[in-house]
């Protein structure tokens, strides 16, 4: 039987500190902005039960786009000149040109795994522009996910870096689920995962920072995987602990990747966070 | 009834490995000798093309395998259970919070192996899918 998806993908072309980018998203629904993050060497497409669910759509305009070098997004000019290492400002940058460039007001921005840490410096620094913010699979100080096999000459990285990440589902995830999800991996840009890993192991430190986001100003939801080894529920708990007024659930039988790995499952502990964000 | 580490349960992993769908279709490029290290006993795993085509179960010093695991048999006994706990669900979980479960010989064998390694380690569990 043929269906055509409600989703749209569009590419918008935008500056990010004077450099033209053009960034290609995925969009459905109406009513208040959720701009979706995907996590290190994915893209938008890990989104793509979310952005088809009307429960969500029917409050929600949902925006999952690709970061530079992601996906359909190009990488800018230049890039074969340069190594790809994410740092959490450049991070930042991207997400607020993006909802300025679509004239977005007091969007949340939910994101997952690096999307669920930079969530954090984006509440940080913009917290009045922001209706609130989700962070799934979010920590404040996350070291140890980088190596150096992730990007070498003698190693298929597409395979290394969809195998080191599918071992962060969890053992009762649906296999056709953690197979999709592989499937993104392996189509990442050399040395992308690696660049992406460089900021969530080395740049990405919230610790302190964090402890200035005002929950009266911008609501704060985290949820967690059981099996999520890599931001462990422990180290969400720290981050909710920092935040005063913010909401941690731990979710049970759940990995690193909740939207694309068992959106049902996840679906049970999102909507409540969603429905805070519109109260 | 067969138990890790004995005989008995390499010849069942054998035949699992040997009968897997998936390895045989991946598992073309994966052919090297690694060892899985339980507390003091050692197994030696001959892989050629992704089936197992020997378990070498008291190896000598010219076994040679590229790369091994190394845990105490408490570890694998969770890493074995049907539904292993958070951090012992999958070697890469282990590698990275498990202290005691080491990777040992050349990474760069194993890891240009990763794709079929971790099936074939995954298959360890009778109830891999």
């Amino acid at each position: 039987m043929s269906r055509i998806e409600p989703i749209t993908g569009r590419y918008v072309n935008v500056d990010v500190n004077g450099e033209p980018h053009r960034i290609f998203y995925e969009e459905a629904g109406q009513g208040t902005p959720l701009i979706c993050l995907h996590t290190a060497g994915a893209d938008s497409r890990q989104w793509r039960h979310l952005l088809n669910d009307p429960d969500v759509t029917n409050r929600f305009r949902v925006l999952a786009f690709d970061l530079p070098y992601h996906g359909r997004s190009t990488p800018p000019d230049q890039w074969w000149l340069r190594k790809y290492q994410l740092t959490a400002q450049g991070y930042a940058d991207v997400i607020r040109a993006f909802w300025q460039a679509l004239g977005l007001v007091k969007p949340v921005v939910m994101g997952c795994s690096m999307g669920g840490a930079i969530v954090l410096k984006v509440a940080v620094d913009y917290q009045k522009e922001l209706t609130g913010i989700v962070g799934l699979e979010s920590a404040a100080f996350a070291p140890g996910r980088y190596n150096e096999f992730l990007h070498h000459p003698a190693i298929h990285g597409g395979e290394l870096c969809a195998s080191y990440t599918m071992g962060l589902c969890a053992p009762t995830t649906p296999e056709s689920n953690k197979r999709e999800n592989w499937w993104y991996y392996a189509q990442g840009g050399p040395g992308v995962y690696a660049g992406d890993v460089y900021f969530y192991s080395f740049d990405w430190d919230g610790r302190e920072s964090i402890k200035t986001i005002d929950t009266q100003k911008c609501k704060v939801s985290l949820l967690t995987g059981e099996y999520d080894y890599s931001a462990t529920p422990a180290m969400s708990e720290e981050v909710a602990a920092s935040i005063a007024g913010s909401r941690y659930t731990l979710m049970k039988g759940m990995g690193h990747f909740p939207m694309v790995e068992d959106y049902p499952g996840l679906k049970r502990y999102l909507m409540p966070e969603l429905q805070g964000m519109l109260a | 009834m067969a138990a890790f580490p004995d005989e008995a349960w390499f010849k069942d992993y054998q035949a699992r490995v040997n009968q897997d769908k998936e390895l045989s279709v991946i598992g073309n490029w994966f052919s090297t000798r690694f060892s899985i290290t339980i507390d003091q006993a050692r197994r030696v795993m001959v892989v050629e093309k992704g089936q197992i085509t020997q378990v070498i179960m008291a190896p000598k010093f010219d076994s040679r395998p590229a790369f091994g695991f190394q845990a105490p048999m408490s570890i694998w006994a969770k890493f074995l259970t049907p539904n292993p706990p958070p951090l012992y669900n999958d070697f890469f979980a282990m590698l990275m919070r498990v202290p005691d479960f080491v990777l040992e010989g050349d990474g760069l064998v194993a890891m240009q192996n990763a794709r079929a390694l971790q099936r074939l380690m995954n298959l360890m569990r009778k109830e891999a899918a």
